[in-house]
């Protein structure tokens, strides 16, 4: 028992001194003198991140954001894609510097990890099923099998409010691939997406968004490691200066996102500069 | 319920730096204690389907006719030279549509995430368990067989009555150790949200931080379920055992 302890608090010991050392070495130091800022992102699809066929280079809201962080910086842009099951081990590991996996802020995740501020956009649960399901408000999906991403904040309402079977799926993609081969009734996923997936894409005509409102909305934040305060405050001087120049709300449109009542909450709040 | 060491496990645990806060989360807690029983499940459901397909494919492999061995051959190769995780894959995304195609529609498809894994890993595993049959009989002495065919057994006989009883012996430590890979191998039905124990620890650390702590009560899920599996077919062995035979 004595041993067991001993061995316990020395694994601990080895443990947070790894933590501490990771802190020791904050990310804004590391990536002015690396000279390149690595961005965790995913790619599960348009608007937020996906390849674009034509160029078969990376693009989106996410990549977008990316970009001008690292030009703001001065650092060459290296991105990782990452799944929304692995993401939060990058950030927390180091192996990224930055998360823009288009994921929202909710207490829980708070609580571990770091974030900017100031949002810069808002997103919630859209749900896709075939056409005729007969659904048309949240409360109806109670045990109706519904996959998400595995990691998803949607996964937690799902079934616990509304007492829906819940599957986690490997990432965005494979939802969708299991709904189609009829595995599950539906998917819920981030609804802008799927609003482009239902309108553009001919393979999805058979499938619609039948429930009106967003699964919880929430404001979109950049995620950094907890307790690195300077990259918070670097960053989040850049999020409010999108918005006082306009440069994210031309940045949303073009990649075919709604501006959302919220979004104009916050650009309010950074009204752009008067010349 | 008895449930009074729960917290004071979590606050000892916590006392050493380990987080195993979700252990008194009424919701996740149940869901973690239900990826255990489903994984002791997949194991049970695979040994037993995985050894029914191995004699069958066994059988097939050493019949000596044509129409038989061919296929069998071909299955073996096929499934032996293909990933496992691949074969999850393509039954559960390809298959599974094909016949909801067939049956017309997804409400009528009977087979679950959960039928799709104890599906595949039986037919993977059989293959490996047919391999290591073959191997034990061909093994059997031919002067036996001769014995008998003499004796006028017909040909299923034998392989019932001659051949599978000391095949099985021969082969028994290469069956339990596949048996041991299978166990393994139902961690893979986390890849299509099947909530055994991996999938329902890692539905828990990614809302949390707690992936160590998880991890260390994953290896010892599969470590207790491997050694199970591997003690009881050292029990089996010496039961089997023949006093005087291949010692």
């Amino acid at each position: 028992m004595k041993a067991a302890r001993i061995l316990g608090a020395l694994g601990a010991a080895v443990f947070l001194a790894g933590v501490s050392a990771a802190h020791a070495d904050a990310t804004l130091d590391r990536v002015k003198s690396r000279g390149t800022v690595v961005v965790g992102v995913i790619l599960s699809g348009p608007p937020y991140g996906y390849i674009d066929p034509a160029t078969q280079k990376q693009a989106g809201l996410n990549i977008d954001l990316a970009d001008e962080i690292a030009r703001r910086l001065g650092a060459r842009l290296e991105t990782v894609a990452v799944t929304p099951a692995n993401r939060v081990q990058f950030l927390q590991q180091g192996k990224v510097d930055l998360l823009i996996p288009n994921m929202q802020l909710n207490p829980e995740r708070a609580e571990i990890m770091g974030y900017v501020p100031t949002p810069y956009g808002d997103a919630g649960g859209g749900f896709i099923t075939r056409k005729g399901s007969g659904i048309t408000q949240w409360k109806d999906l109670k045990d109706k099998t519904v996959c998400v991403s595995q990691g998803s904040n949607y996964a937690k309402p799902l079934a616990e409010e509304y007492g829906a079977n819940v599957k986690g799926m490997p990432s965005q993609p494979d939802s969708l691939l299991a709904l189609k081969a009829g595995s599950c009734f539906a998917s819920v996923h981030d609804s802008a997406g799927l609003h482009l997936l239902v309108e553009d894409n001919p393979e999805w005509k058979d499938f619609e968004l039948p429930i009106a409102t967003d699964l919880i909305p929430l404001p979109s934040v950049i995620w950094v490691r907890k307790g690195e305060k300077d990259i918070e405050n670097v960053l989040d001087g850049f999020v409010q200066d999108w918005y006082r120049t306009g440069w994210l709300f031309e940045v949303t449109r073009k990649n075919r996102i709604k501006i959302t009542p919220l979004l104009e909450e916050w650009q309010a709040k950074y009204p752009a500069a008067k010349k | 319920m008895s449930e009074s060491w729960l917290p004071a496990f979590v606050a000892a645990a916590r006392s050493v730096g380990l987080n195993y806060g979700f252990l008194l989360n009424a919701f996740e807690r149940a869901a973690w204690i239900d990826g255990v029983v489903v994984s002791i499940e997949l194991s049970a459901l695979g040994i037993v389907s995985s050894l029914i397909v191995g004699m069958v494919i066994a059988a097939a492999l050493t019949s000596g006719r044509p129409y038989l061995d061919r296929p069998a051959r071909a299955f073996v190769e096929l499934v032996r030279n293909t990933p496992t995780l691949v074969q999850i894959f393509c039954a559960f995304f390809v298959v599974n549509m094909l016949i909801s195609q067939a049956l017309g529609g997804p409400q009528n498809n009977p087979l679950t995430a959960y039928a799709w894994v104890v599906i595949v890993l039986s037919l993977h595993y059989g293959a490996y368990h047919a391999e290591a049959l073959r191997a034990g009989i061909e093994a059997v002495p031919r002067a036996m067989r001769e014995s008998a065919v003499s004796l006028g057994f017909s040909r299923r006989e034998i392989l019932t009555h001659v051949e599978l009883p000391l095949a099985v012996r021969f082969a028994w430590p290469s069956l339990v150790n596949n048996m041991v890979d299978l166990v393994k191998a139902t961690s893979l039905g986390s890849a299509i949200a099947v909530g055994e124990v991996t999938y329902a620890s890692l539905m828990i650390w990614v809302n949390g931080d707690n992936v160590l702590e998880l991890m260390i009560f994953i290896l010892l899920v599969y470590a207790a379920l491997t050694l199970l599996v591997a003690g009881l077919g050292t029990l089996v062995e010496n039961r089997l055992r023949m006093p005087g035979y291949g010692q």
